[in-house]
């Protein structure tokens, strides 16, 4: 059974004709499902729950980046779902703006998501951790100077203006396709780009770091804000989701 | 042929790289290529090749199976293969190593040891407090 989990947002009338016609193709597909509103939930948590105990097999975020980040909370804090992870399917059909994680999974606005989730071509992919939030993208900083901690082994430290960004998975429109990013090897790729057009370049690879900076916020995937410091880690291998043709990784 | 070897072309792919702005502290170990072109204290070890840039400032004992050291170095140096100094390398510790290249300018003040001189079943004698200006 298919659950599809539409945003708030969503209920503006601006997206009346955009949302029948995705509607209209699911039902052409014989993808149709149970539609649940957040905006009426309290706890989206314990509404999917419900659902993964009645039979749910995938699950359909419908709307931007904001939607993906509180659905797979939900889903992963789920107590249900490490007995199930085999069997549940994560999907997005981005609508307005904003879905830069649909981009870098390949997944095509309105429509065109609902043949890409028809496709079923699947990839078991990493789910990066900040303090108790999840991500799937990258968390970003813009610091004057910032201190990064590995494990008990080395520390990292800059005290120059600059962008600090730890992915899990490359955007494939906004974010630099030279960038190595691999949202499948375990491991948090972290980027550091200071100097005049941010020329002066640092990379590693990791899959556990504490971040501190001054008076500077953490942006994770575009859609929350947090202080630092921030412990920042990834499970691999944590999330089933639909790919398509289009997307930032192999 | 030193020219070739000095290069940062064949790093191009390295996996880990320290920008100028950056300064790592501890001990600093990996798998594949890197890249300083920063600060380092502590020790640097890989089992691949580590290249050291021009203005990097290097206080750390180094392991690595190739290195390139263009810039300033105290600690102890061991590379398992070949190891190319560059005119501005400036080295305050001993260095151990299989195969040297050292092009004129750079400085080693420490002792120089080659583990491949028994290929030629003939020990290199070590020496001590070396000045290095040619190649």
């Amino acid at each position: 059974m298919n659950i599809y989990i539409y945003d708030d947002y969503l209920n503006k009338p601006k997206y009346n004709r955009i949302l029948n016609r995705v509607e209209i193709r699911l039902t052409d597909l014989n993808l149709n499902g149970k539609i649940i509103r957040l905006g009426t939930i309290r706890n989206v948590s314990d509404v999917i729950q419900n659902e993964i105990k009645n039979g749910a097999k995938t699950i359909v975020a419908v709307g931007n980046n904001q939607t993906v980040s509180k659905v797979i909370g939900a889903i992963i804090d789920n107590e249900l779902y490490g007995f199930f992870q085999k069997n549940i399917l994560f999907s997005i059909i981005p609508i307005g703006e904003d879905n830069s994680i649909a981009e870098s999974l390949g997944i095509k606005a309105g429509e065109e998501a609902c043949n890409i989730l028809l496709a079923r071509h699947i990839k078991k992919i990493d789910i990066g951790i900040i303090n108790n939030y999840y991500f799937l993208n990258k968390v970003s900083l813009l610091s004057a100077g910032a201190v990064l901690e590995f494990k008990d082994d080395f520390s990292l430290s800059t005290n120059q203006k600059g962008i600090i960004e730890i992915f899990n998975l490359r955007s494939a429109t906004s974010d630099d396709k030279n960038l190595k990013v691999n949202p499948v090897d375990g491991l948090l790729d972290v980027y550091i780009k200071t100097g005049k057009g941010a020329k002066d370049l640092t990379r590693l690879a990791t899959d556990n770091l504490k971040i501190s900076a001054a008076s500077a916020e953490l942006v994770v995937d575009g859609a929350l804000s947090l202080p630092a410091p921030a412990n920042i880690s990834i499970v691999r291998g944590k999330l089933n989701v639909v790919v398509g043709r289009d997307r930032s990784f192999d | 042929m030193f020219n070739k070897e000095m290069k940062l072309e064949k790093f191009k792919d390295a996996e880990t790289v320290i920008g100028s702005s950056v300064f790592v502290k501890g001990d600093f170990h990996g798998t594949g290529n890197i890249i300083i072109e920063g600060g380092l204290e502590g020790s640097l070890k890989t089992d691949a090749d580590i290249y050291i840039g021009e203005k990097a400032q290097v206080t750390a004992t180094i392991e690595a199976a190739n290195a390139t050291i263009n810039g300033q170095v105290n600690g102890t140096v061991k590379v398992h293969q070949y190891l190319a100094l560059g005119s501005t390398a400036k080295i305050t510790g001993d260095v151990n190593f299989q195969e040297l290249s050292v092009v004129r300018g750079a400085l080693i003040n420490g002792r120089l040891s080659s583990h491949g001189a028994n290929r030629n079943k003939k020990n290199t004698p070590e020496k001590k407090g070396v000045l290095v200006e040619e190649e």
